[in-house]
């Protein structure tokens, strides 16, 4: 189906949020974005790039911060009636049967009576839910419950159907099920839906629904690129063409995670990813067991059991640290990641203290504990951090920083006064100086 | 073959033979509005300055359902109150600002020092009648009861979850409807569980609401506190005990016909799909509901409302299209101030004024009733504060030396607890005031003066508290926890110290946090009470306050209650909220 007029447009959108802690994190920022009839358009990035901030954005959830959603050339008011919205969470209410679940949309939008009573019907039907009407949420499994919720959206017969990972709590099995049948439903032209906006994790699951899939970037989430799906429907999964076009979306998304380092400022600080030290070591040893120690990141994703958003974190971690490096979408082991693996618990540490040391955050964090005589207030630390990467939220890195000094034993914590300090072994001065 | 049965949700409701559970709904209905009828005719009888209680027997009934009836009076504008309340608290956040810390202060202070004021602020209103008097009883139930319900509503206000709220905004729900059918059922349990905490709460001060004095005037309203004090007053044994017998009996009655219910019925709205507790937990049941459940009467009386709906909807109509055009030039003016960021500033800002103002005109009053006292009386207050200070704590520490280690035992066994929850909570719910001449006269007997009785009244007043939190807290304790205490041999000695003890903590401080502030409100009928017809007190700030009242001191009133609610909320601001966030940090679960 080719592309329709112009449906949905998102013009230059900035959206913020407030912390509980007061820090105001950037969720999107100058991101434009058109969706047309008949697209099924996939959003996809790593988590917190706001893909799913902008689907709220055009169901008019929220109103952006700067610049404008437009419908069909307006600007938006208020909820947006022509879409339906599926949730990765179903969003029932337990206390509602099947039916009355599906029933939620239809009073506001006038269906009354009799009318009411066959939309109903009609969607549970469609989703093939016939013989539960009267059944709760809570004794559903979770992929009838996602069909109740496909219902919910499907009985107002939307123009355009906004999905939030809608497959995203399901097993495998369900989830594949359930994706064709998106698929079909948007095909058949009597349900009425032509348009579909769908955030996801999975790759697999863009290149199979999407026509266009929107790689989104974060810190502050922007749109890095697009990427048309030319594939004809229905389509076939394991196909070459299909492992192709995931292949093309691997790559881009590689690019998009692992950015390769730009060598012009070797001191700059850059954020420690939110990664265990036995997240790290338990890649390390999965590629020794690799044939030359290499893997692509979406392989590892796989064998390890884990999305690549999660994998690819804990890649740059260990990038970071120089234990695997990242040729492109390949991840390789390192010769001082191989001899770290090879040493006992307590080398292991020192070489990982040694590397902190030489890490510009680790060492910068080092240096002001060093200045203020080797212990300073968990605020002080917050603050800093706080002014140099005020798009991530501070907590989270202050914990990683505490958990991976602890394990190089060059940090300590005290929780109960609220106190970071260097514990005894690195008296000395690191080895990077305090910016 | 066996015939085919359909489950309940899918048969019609076709009307059948009246069953025998018909009738007792019928008789139920009857004696409710009977009961309705006479409260009403009590409530305009001419106001008699001392109504005579009538000792006998036979007309205890009839005083019990009057109590009953302003409980239950006040219990539905407690609800009323929590769910506009909580609902402000939690959409506006200026509003936010303002509330939460009147409700944390209006839910710790004594509000019975209120009473003479709002007594005579009432009767006055209605000089000829008993109504003001009955008012006041109800305001004063009700001071006992809406906090911790508006609290409940807000907590689970903010803590529902995102993608349901958008929901029903896609589904373009108005916000009338999204609050009747997505905020109220989430709320319901708590509503329910607080409800009846607060029903009991209500009882606390019922013989004082019922029977006080005030001067030389003695304020009576016929009910089964009234009839307690008097019994108390002439030294009827017979008639106490019956008392306390019709009192008993209610709460039963309320706690197995309208909370068990209650409670399992809510069981529906529960948002987590997870069964509580982490499993194993029997699945509350009641014997009213399964009753009513069978009964065809309630389904033909949803059918019957249901066909009323459509009739009144119906005449209606007519006047829908008025109502259409006019709807929105009503509704123009407030759209225009929530909407309008300055309308907004200025709407914010007056509110603001007006609970400012309203507060310096409090100020400036109490200051006004303040100025009167002289050192002296400063001297005597602040004496008698470190007195009944010292008197909490000693009822908070002799509570918690039973109640820790008993709420520690019941809580490990999950047989004791279901067995034992039920019973101690009507035990709980039982206003201790009652029983306090009786446990004077006991420990008179025994040659202690009302000097520690006191502590001892107290700590009727408080126990209940620490009881349940541990209980609750010890039975949440993940079996995973207690598996592995076992499987390392743990001798119980080391099982106390290293899992129950911590586990219990943080609830533990919560349970003092509450049942310091019942002893400080038992302090006021504990350290001043009749028995055997002799009136006996001891030094404290709760009978000076006692005092002041029944001599209609009302400086020193002021001063007294003011001077207790500084010491209670400066506490619990200062140390047990300081102490219960060390302990959630250091012990609770969460990780």
């Amino acid at each position: 189906m080719t592309p329709g007029p112009l449906l949905l447009e998102a013009r230059h959108v900035t959206q913020r949020f407030r912390l509980p802690n007061g820090q105001v994190i950037e969720a999107l920022r100058d991101v434009s974005l058109n969706v047309c009839e008949q697209e099924v358009v996939a959003l996809v990035g790593p988590s917190g790039c706001g893909k799913s901030t902008l689907l709220r954005l055009f169901a008019g959830l929220a109103r952006p911060a700067d610049g404008s959603v437009l419908y069909r050339g307006r600007p938006l008011k208020g909820v947006l009636g022509a879409a339906a919205m599926v949730f990765q969470s179903f969003a029932l209410l337990p206390w509602f049967t099947v039916s009355e679940n599906v029933a939620m949309g239809l009073e506001a939008r006038g269906v009354n009576g009799a009318a009411r009573r066959d939309a109903v019907a009609r969607a549970i039907n469609l989703v093939g839910l016939d013989g539960f009407e009267q059944a709760y949420p809570k004794e559903l499994s979770g992929g009838m419950k996602q069909r109740v919720g496909f219902a919910r959206a499907l009985a107002v017969a939307p123009e355009i159907l906004l999905m939030d990972e809608p497959f995203g709590a399901l097993d495998p099995l369900t989830a594949e099920n359930l994706r064709s049948q998106v698929v079909d439903l948007w095909r058949d032209a009597s349900t009425g839906v032509n348009t579909l906006v769908v955030v996801t994790h999975s790759v697999e699951e863009a290149v199979f629904l999407a026509g266009r899939i929107v790689v989104f970037g974060s810190h502050p989430g922007h749109v890095r690129e697009e990427l048309v799906n030319p594939l004809p429907y229905p389509r076939q999964e394991r196909s070459p063409e299909f492992d192709g076009m995931v292949d093309r979306l691997h790559a881009i998304l590689t690019a998009t995670l692992l950015p390769e380092p730009a060598p012009a400022a070797p001191q700059r600080l850059i954020p420690f990813p939110r990664v265990h030290v036995s997240e790290v070591t338990g890649l390390l040893d999965h590629l020794l067991s690799r044939p030359d120690g290499k893997g692509h990141v979406f392989e590892l994703a796989e064998d390890l059991g884990v999305d690549y958003d999660r994998m690819s974190a804990v890649v740059r971690g260990a990038e970071q640290l120089g234990w695997v490096t990242t040729p492109g979408e390949v991840v390789q082991l390192t010769l001082v990641g191989r001899e770290v693996m090879a040493m006992d618990d307590s080398a292991r540490k020192d070489a990982t203290r040694a590397r902190l040391k030489k890490h510009p955050l680790f060492g910068r964090v080092m240096a002001m504990l060093v200045e203020s005589e080797g212990s300073m207030e968990d605020e002080e630390v917050l603050a800093d951090l706080t002014i140099y990467f005020p798009f991530i939220p501070a907590d989270s890195l202050f914990q990683t920083i505490v958990e991976w000094g602890r394990y190089a034993e060059v940090l300590d914590h005290d929780a109960t006064a609220g106190r970071l300090m260097l514990t005894g072994a690195v008296e000395g001065a690191p080895d990077v100086p305090a910016g | 073959m066996k015939p085919l049965r359909l489950p309940p949700a899918l048969t019609p409701p076709a009307i059948r033979r009246l069953g025998l559970a018909d009738v007792a709904i019928l008789c139920l209905l009857g004696g409710a509005i009977a009961a309705v009828v006479a409260f009403a005719r009590e409530f305009e009888a001419p106001l008699r300055q001392v109504v005579q209680i009538d000792l006998r027997p036979s007309a205890l009934p009839r005083y019990t359902l009057y109590s009953l009836a302003r409980g239950v009076i006040a219990l539905a504008i407690s609800y009323v109150f929590a769910l506009g309340f909580g609902w402000a608290a939690a959409k506006s956040r200026a509003a936010e600002r303002l509330l939460l810390p009147m409700l944390d202060i209006l839910q710790s202070i004594p509000v019975l020092g209120f009473l003479p004021g709002l007594v005579l602020g009432l009767m006055s209103l209605f000089p000829t009648r008993n109504v003001g008097l009955e008012l006041a009883a109800i305001l004063m139930i009700f001071t006992a009861q809406a906090w911790n319900l508006a609290l409940s509503f807000y907590n689970s206000l903010k803590s529902l979850p995102d993608p349901l709220r958008d929901a029903c905004k896609v589904a373009g729900w108005r916000a009338s409807r999204t609050f009747w059918q997505l905020e109220v059922p989430a709320a319901a349990q708590g509503l329910v569980w607080n409800g009846m905490l607060s029903m009991a709460g209500g009882w606390f001060f019922l013989m004082v609401n019922e029977a006080f004095r005030l001067g030389d005037r003695d304020f009576r309203l016929p009910g089964v506190g009234s009839y307690m004090s008097v019994a108390l007053d002439q030294g009827n044994g017979p008639a106490m005990a019956l008392a306390i017998l019709a009192m008993v009996a209610m709460i039963v009655c309320v706690d197995q016909l309208l909370w068990r219910p209650l409670v399992v019925w809510v069981e529906k709205f529960r948002l987590d799909e997870t069964a509580g507790g982490g499993g194993g937990e029997a699945p509350a049941t009641s014997w009213v509901l399964e009753f009513l459940r069978h009964a065809r009467l309630p389904r033909r009386a949803a059918l019957l409302r249901r066909q009323a709906y459509r009739t009144a909807l119906r005449a209606a109509r007519p006047l829908e299209r008025p109502l259409a055009i006019a709807r929105p030039v009503i509704m123009r003016g407030p759209r225009f101030a929530l909407a309008h960021p300055v309308a907004r500033w200025v709407g914010g800002s007056l509110l603001v004024a007006g609970v400012a103002l309203a507060a310096a005109v409090g100020a400036w009053h109490i200051w006004l009733l303040l100025r009167q006292l002289g050192a002296r009386d400063w001297g005597t207050l602040i004496g008698s504060a470190a007195l009944t200070f010292a008197r909490v704590m000693g009822a908070v520490i002799v509570s918690t030396a039973w109640a820790l280690p008993a709420g520690i035992v019941i809580g490990r066994s999950p047989l004791l607890a279901r067995l034992l929850q039920p019973v101690i909570q009507v035990v709980a719910s039982f206003p201790a005031p009652m029983l306090f001449p009786l446990v004077v006269l006991l420990f008179e007997r025994a040659g202690v003066g009302l000097g520690l009785g006191a502590v001892a009244l107290m700590v009727l007043a408080g126990q209940w508290y620490i009881l349940f939190n541990v209980i609750s807290a010890v039975a949440a304790i993940p079996q995973q926890l207690k598996d592995a205490a076992t499987a390392f041999q743990l001798p119980w000695r080391a099982r106390w110290r290293s899992l129950y003890l911590p586990a219990a903590f943080p609830a533990l401080i919560t349970g003092w946090i509450t049942a310091a502030g019942g002893a400080w409100n038992g302090s006021i009928v504990a350290e001043y009470l009749e028995a055997g017809g002799r009136l006996r007190t001891t030094a404290g700030l709760g009978s000076l306050i006692s005092d002041a009242t029944a001599h209609a001191n009302f400086p020193l009133l002021a001063g007294g209650i003011a001077l207790m609610s500084l010491m209670v909320v400066g506490w619990n601001r200062f140390v047990w909220r300081a102490l219960a966030d060390w302990a959630q940090t250091r012990f609770g679960f969460a990780q």
